[in-house]
């Protein structure tokens, strides 16, 4: 039952020839990107130092490496706390889904394979940024993270990267636009492909400000306009992302990225995943509705205030 | 009954570390490390909501019955491997080990799931931890 899903496709290594393969295209003559699709992987996004600067694996190391990448981890293993469901038994673990591997040994290619230092800058901002929250976590809704909140979850990016699990999206094209909707945690890109400039500065989107064009048969979209709230991996409302898709085989499309932010990184970098075709459907994934965690967890603070306030006799000034 | 099929293209690579950290919240704010428990009780709601389960059970003692609610993960790869609406029904026994709310209330997070006779709730032989 389980097996039928452990799909292992898609050798996309940016290094070989271009494949003597056609894509199927849709009526107006675009490559025909559309379908469900998943981008689960067991390649990190950074690759581990030990490996310096190798860039991929040879395929006795690929496989075992993957061996022991799909053997499936206890909660503990994972790096979950006590408190915490075993995620095997919610066919949450990795290896109960289907994967798309590659040789690479990290998403993020080139020499270096790890994301650059923060600029001096970010180091500051963010750092006074959480000072600002410091103590005050659970004061309210608002100080908890948009990620708790069910309002956006990192893995929706731009970079789209894999959240896990639920690792599925579906794509639809027009002429006009095209529309990417991830599972997690159920938000539809719309990205028009009519050369409009982006949004006035002002505009500021939770997933960016996406434009799309077609460079040969690669879809490449340009997002900008993050908010202040955005947070990739230190970048914030001035992230720039540049993706690239580029359909190379019947099952997969080779995804890449670019990001680039001179207020964070020194230099701009990149990176690239598959995305392995799927038979569907994508589930729904109505995070607000069901997200009794945001309360319990609110509720769970108000109870220790309380308790503290009978062990010390002093009110919490908060 | 597992059966494995496919299994590999060519090229496949792995990479142990780095696993993603998929935890859409922070369990140990919600949860007590310090109130482990383990309820013995029958399903009276099986709530398949996103971004976690929830599996509501009544809980006899000798005081009364009382009804917790048990939080779980994210039934979405339930569905896609194959278990219903009617994988868990009222009626059904379970035994929870896990940990009490911080908030005090009967709420818990179900750390291991298993029916009364030990079997695990979701999970039989042949699925998760014998796929290699």
């Amino acid at each position: 039952m389980i097996g039928r899903w452990l799909v292992a496709m898609g050798l996309v290594a940016a290094a070989s020839a271009p494949p003597a393969w056609t894509p199927p295209r849709t009526p107006d003559g675009r490559p025909d990107l559309q379908g469900f699709w998943t981008n689960a992987t067991i390649t990190p996004l950074e690759r581990p130092r030990e490996l310096g600067a190798k860039e991929y694996y040879t395929e006795e190391e690929a496989a075992e490496y993957r061996k022991k990448a799909l053997v499936p981890l206890s909660t503990a293993e994972r790096g979950g706390t006590e408190a915490h469901y075993e995620f095997t038994q919610f066919g949450l673990d990795r290896s109960q889904a289907p994967i798309a591997f590659s040789m690479r040994t990290s998403m993020i290619v080139g020499p270096e394979g790890r994301v650059p230092p923060l600029t001096q800058e970010a180091q500051q901002r963010n750092a006074e940024r959480a000072a600002r929250n410091k103590g005050h976590e659970f004061d309210g809704p608002e100080n908890r993270t948009i990620q708790e909140r069910c309002i956006v979850w990192g893995n929706e990016g731009p970079p789209m990267l894999p959240p896990g699990y639920n690792s599925f999206l579906q794509i639809v094209q027009t002429p006009a636009s095209v529309a990417i909707m991830q599972e997690m945690i159920h938000d539809v890109r719309i990205i028009p492909l009519d050369g409009r400039p982006h949004a006035p500065a002002n505009v500021r989107r939770w997933l960016g400000d996406s434009r799309g064009r077609w460079e040969g048969d690669t879809l490449v979209v340009d997002t900008t306009n993050f908010t202040d709230q955005t947070n990739f991996r230190g970048s914030r409302e001035n992230l720039h992302v540049v993706e690239r898709f580029t359909r190379v085989d019947d099952g997969t499309i080779r995804y890449q990225f670019t990001v680039d932010d001179p207020t964070t990184w020194a230099k701009a970098w990149s990176g690239e995943l598959p995305l392995v075709k799927d038979k569907g459907p994508i589930y729904e994934y109505a995070c607000h509705e069901g997200n009794y965690g945001l309360a319990n967890n609110l509720r769970g603070a108000r109870a220790k205030e309380k308790a503290d306030e009978a062990k010390t006799g002093k009110k919490d000034p908060k | 009954m597992l059966k494995r099929v496919a299994i590999g293209l060519a090229a496949c690579a792995v990479l142990l570390t780095a696993a993603p950290a998929p935890a859409h919240h922070a369990f140990s704010s919600e949860f007590d490390v310090e109130k482990p428990l383990q309820l013995q009780g029958v399903v009276t709601v099986m709530e398949w909501v996103n971004p976690h389960s929830w599996i509501h059970i009544d809980v006899k003692n000798p005081q009364g019955t009382l009804n917790w609610m048990v939080e779980g993960g994210s039934p979405n790869q339930l569905l896609r491997l194959g278990f219903t609406k009617n994988a868990l029904l009222p009626g059904m026994e379970i035994v929870v080990s896990g940990y009490q709310a911080k908030d005090g209330t009967n709420k818990a997070v179900g750390r291991d799931l298993t029916f009364a006779d030990g079997r695990k709730l979701f999970l039989s032989e042949s699925a998760a931890g014998v796929q290699k």
